[in-house]
């Protein structure tokens, strides 16, 4: 299935969660934020929430900053 | 009380944390992770700004956050780069899950060129973040009245601009910051614009309860020596507030005795 990550095109497995999606592009899990479709999801529910065909994930990183 | 006691009881508390050192910094414009880290050390800083970015899927970042959590360091997100109420809000709740702390610095500074906080925005933000549960510290021009808007909306800070943002100028807005410590009800941060140790001191003499310094050590010729010298300006200014500074006068008022020997002929 085909999703839009940051309006990058990703290919990807059918039933794949956002945990495993954060591991597949090599992101830490801490200081990670994700939002699907705008709604974002609790990081306790990263491993349950299961991807769909189109779905547009925005992904967030802590950074430095003052 | 003996000094020694007052200083040991001297912390200052936010929220539902208390902290010992009154030195709040950035992590943000320092040349390497290595500096930045040896820097925060020796600012002695219990409380740390972190932003938060989309992510830039063709570059990994350096990973900042596992240096700063092992020192035992607490992060407070700020919500820079939000231009109203609606992304703060958003921007706040992301990074309380990237950094799982509902903490948040609240900064909505929609023109680049000056940085200022709008403050229509910052109130409206503070409101609806203070009811979803953050402890909200919005940064915001040293106005008085929206201080107490700011207060009444259930912020547990307020941190009032000394000068913009990373101009090192100083506290130029000193008359205003005198009011709103002198009615605020929660503590008093005063953030940006602080270019050296001696803003902060007199930041600290003027009763702030805190200040939040990031640039003017990030970007000094030797970071590390620079926050240690914050470090010691903050606990001077400090010291010098609960000592109680003497006051002024426009006369001369004498400090040795004003002996008649010297009238004598000699």
């Amino acid at each position: 299935m085909k999703i839009h990550v940051n309006e990058q095109v990703l290919e990807l497995a059918e039933n794949t969660n956002i945990e495993q999606l954060l591991v597949h592009l090599d992101k830490p899990l801490i200081g990670s934020a994700v939002a699907v479709n705008q709604d974002i999801i609790s990081r306790s529910h990263w491993a349950d929430t299961i991807l769909n065909e189109g779905d547009n994930i925005s992904l967030f990183q802590a950074i430095a900053g003052g | 009380m003996l000094f020694d006691e007052m200083k040991k009881n001297d912390q200052l508390i936010i929220g539902d944390k208390s902290f010992s050192s009154r030195l709040f910094t950035g992590t943000g414009k320092f040349n390497d992770q290595q500096t930045m880290v040896a820097a925060l050390k020796a600012s002695q800083s219990e409380l740390v700004t972190m932003a938060l970015k989309r992510v830039d899927m063709q570059h990994r970042d350096d990973d900042i956050l596992a240096p700063l959590i092992k020192n035992g360091m607490k992060l407070l997100p700020n919500t820079s780069g939000a231009r109203n109420a609606k992304e703060a809000v958003f921007a706040a709740e992301l990074a309380r899950e990237a950094l799982q702390t509902n903490w948040v610095k609240l900064e909505i500074h929609p023109d680049p060129k000056y940085l200022l906080p709008d403050p229509i925005e910052t109130l409206k933000a503070a409101e609806m973040l203070a009811n979803k549960g953050f402890i909200v510290l919005p940064y915001v021009h040293a106005d008085p009245v929206l201080c107490k808007h700011l207060e009444a909306a259930g912020c547990a800070a307020v941190m009032p601009l000394g000068a913009p943002i990373g101009s090192n100028k100083g506290i130029k807005t000193a008359d205003f910051l005198e009011i709103i410590i002198e009615q605020a009800n929660i503590p008093v941060i005063v953030d940006a614009g602080l270019g050296s140790p001696s803003h902060a001191a007199l930041a600290m003499e003027m009763g702030a309860d805190a200040v939040l310094v990031n640039t003017a050590i990030a970007v000094a010729g030797n970071p590390v020596a620079m926050s240690e010298a914050f470090a010691k300006a903050v606990q001077a200014g400090r010291q010098a507030y609960l000592a109680g500074l003497g006051g002024q006068s426009t006369q001369a008022i004498a400090s040795s005795p004003l002996t008649a020997f010297l009238e004598v002929s000699l």
